[in-house]
């Protein structure tokens, strides 16, 4: 018998949860081992200190206050929400970087608006003027070769290819 | 074979020589024409005749007049070739417009650009429509590269840019133009230098074969034209303006174009002749361009871009940008924003 395992049913030994012959063994290994019974003695005197602290007695509204909350709907989507938003921002570097997504997420679309309306300028008059050749071609006058070479100027600066005769709208 | 008979088929034969290329039509003689039969002329060679030359055009852009030399292929009904020779910078461009398609080959970039044809075969101008606009006169007979020419005048009634061709009295094809501002200023003018004509150019010739390794860039960046101004407002999204008529033209249809961060609403007006487009757009998707003349509309300010063959007149009202474009002058366009501004009103 390892005295780790003698050590484990110590506590039983006390509460009577071992069987005869476990309890015969374990007392026989008592009698010959001196640390053995020292843990007995220490578990006992812990029995004893235990059995001295008295019960007290749960508030008389205890149960009732329980099942009121066991009962009560589940929290809706907003409240949840806005609980999970309170326990992030109890963290101040979760806080921060919530803080700096929302702001991403408010100004990333203000600004690409921003930048989309300039670069429509930019690109404005170029547009124009091709769709104007191409709605063009239907004047008997109007000279085909040249239209053709005006489209092709365009749809060259529309792909972001730069003039090089100095053509730009000016 | 009778001897008779062999005389007939000889005669024809030699008949047949003698006549001048007009395709499969029977050649015209513009010698001693009114205006109304040589424009009736020129408007039915694009279905009638195939040629191939070299043409010499100059452009004043800005300040600067640009001289661009192309040898243009041509073949009834609607496609076309052109192949840049000068300046330098445009030197070995090919357009081939098969009158579906046009494709764009740029070869300092090895880059194609694919959209739909600019080459129209038959204008659905009536003859009638060009005497009503402009006021028309032949100004007598000259030679060109060697043929005969009829030269007609054409200066339009309401103000705007004054045309002269010189057209091919047996094909009806314009071998020169010249187009000048109401001041005699020359703007644009064409001249072919060296031309051919043919009875059937090869179809191959009109078909663009694809450079190996070439980025292909397609621009149908409009939809399909639409006749009703209402249907075209609602497909705008915004609050359109697009009368029937405006400053005496009549709406002809329009398109939404996008391209990139842009789209715009295009109507585009006509004379029964010349087009005018004006395009539309929330001026809360696009800022006033910085480019041309600050020019002053009635209680507000505009921009005007002087293409020299296309003018721009741009402005904002009413939260919308606006951009009339067209080779009609300035007034005329001040008129068309005034218009527009007053309707919002």
């Amino acid at each position: 018998m390892t005295h780790a395992r003698v050590q484990r049913q110590l506590s039983a030994l006390l509460d009577n949860e071992l069987t005869a012959d476990e309890a015969q063994e374990l007392r026989a290994h008592l009698e010959t081992c001196a640390r053995c019974r020292e843990e007995l003695e220490r578990l006992q005197g812990l029995k004893r200190l235990l059995g001295a602290v008295q019960d007290r007695t749960p508030p008389a509204q205890l149960w009732d206050d329980l099942w009121r909350r066991v009962d009560a709907p589940a929290p809706g989507t907003v409240a949840g929400l806005l609980e999970t938003i309170r326990a992030a921002f109890r963290r101040p570097a979760l806080a921060t970087a919530a803080a700096a997504v929302v702001l991403m997420l408010v100004a990333f679309p203000l600004v690409r608006g921003r930048i989309d309306r300039l670069r429509a300028a930019e690109i404005g008059p170029d547009l124009f003027v091709r769709e104007h050749a191409l709605a063009a071609a239907t004047d008997p006058f109007a000279d085909r070769a040249y239209l053709g070479l005006l489209v092709s100027d365009v749809n060259l600066v529309l792909i972001g290819e730069r003039r090089e005769r100095g053509e730009e709208l000016r | 074979m009778t001897a008779r008979a062999l005389v007939i088929a000889v005669c024809a034969a030699v008949l047949v020589a003698a006549t001048p290329v007009r395709g499969q039509d029977q050649p015209v003689f513009l010698a001693s024409a009114d205006a109304a039969t040589v424009i009736r002329a020129l408007l039915t060679a694009p279905t009638l005749v195939d040629y191939e030359g070299t043409k010499i055009l100059t452009a004043l852009r800005g300040q600067r007049a640009e001289t661009v030399t192309i040898l243009e292929s041509y073949k009834r009904s609607g496609k076309l070739r052109l192949e840049f020779l000068s300046p330098e910078s445009a030197s070995g461009r090919l357009i081939v417009d098969d009158g579906a398609s046009s494709w764009h080959y740029e070869p300092s970039r090895h880059i194609v650009m694919r959209g739909p044809s600019f080459v129209t075969a038959q204008p659905a101008v009536d003859p009638a429509a060009i005497l009503s606009r402009y006021d028309a006169m032949v100004l007598g007979n000259e030679q060109v590269i060697g043929r005969q020419t009829v030269v007609l005048s054409l200066q339009p009634r309401g103000g705007g840019l004054v045309k002269r061709l010189w057209v091919d009295q047996a094909t009806g094809v314009v071998l020169r133009t010249e187009e000048r501002d109401p001041s005699g200023e020359l703007l644009f003018s064409s001249l072919f230098s060296r031309i051919s004509y043919s009875l059937n150019l090869p179809s191959a010739l009109f078909r663009f074969h694809l450079p190996a390794g070439a980025r292909i860039f397609s621009f149908y960046v409009s939809g399909d034209p639409i006749t009703d101004p209402q249907e075209l407002s609602r497909q705008a999204k915004f609050a359109l303006r697009a009368p029937i008529v405006l400053a005496g033209l009549r709406f002809r249809s329009g398109t939404v174009a996008r391209h990139g961060a842009l789209t715009a609403v295009t109507a585009q007006y006509t004379d029964g002749v010349g087009v005018v487009s004006v395009f539309q757009t929330p001026a809360s998707r696009m800022a006033m361009p910085e480019v041309g003349a600050t020019v002053a509309l009635r209680g507000m300010q505009g921009r005007w871009l002087d293409l020299g063959y296309f003018r721009i007149l741009m402005w904002q009202s009413g939260g919308v940008s606006f951009a009339a474009i067209g080779t009609l002058p300035l007034h005329t366009l001040v008129t068309i924003a005034e218009e527009l501004n007053a309707a919002a009103r």
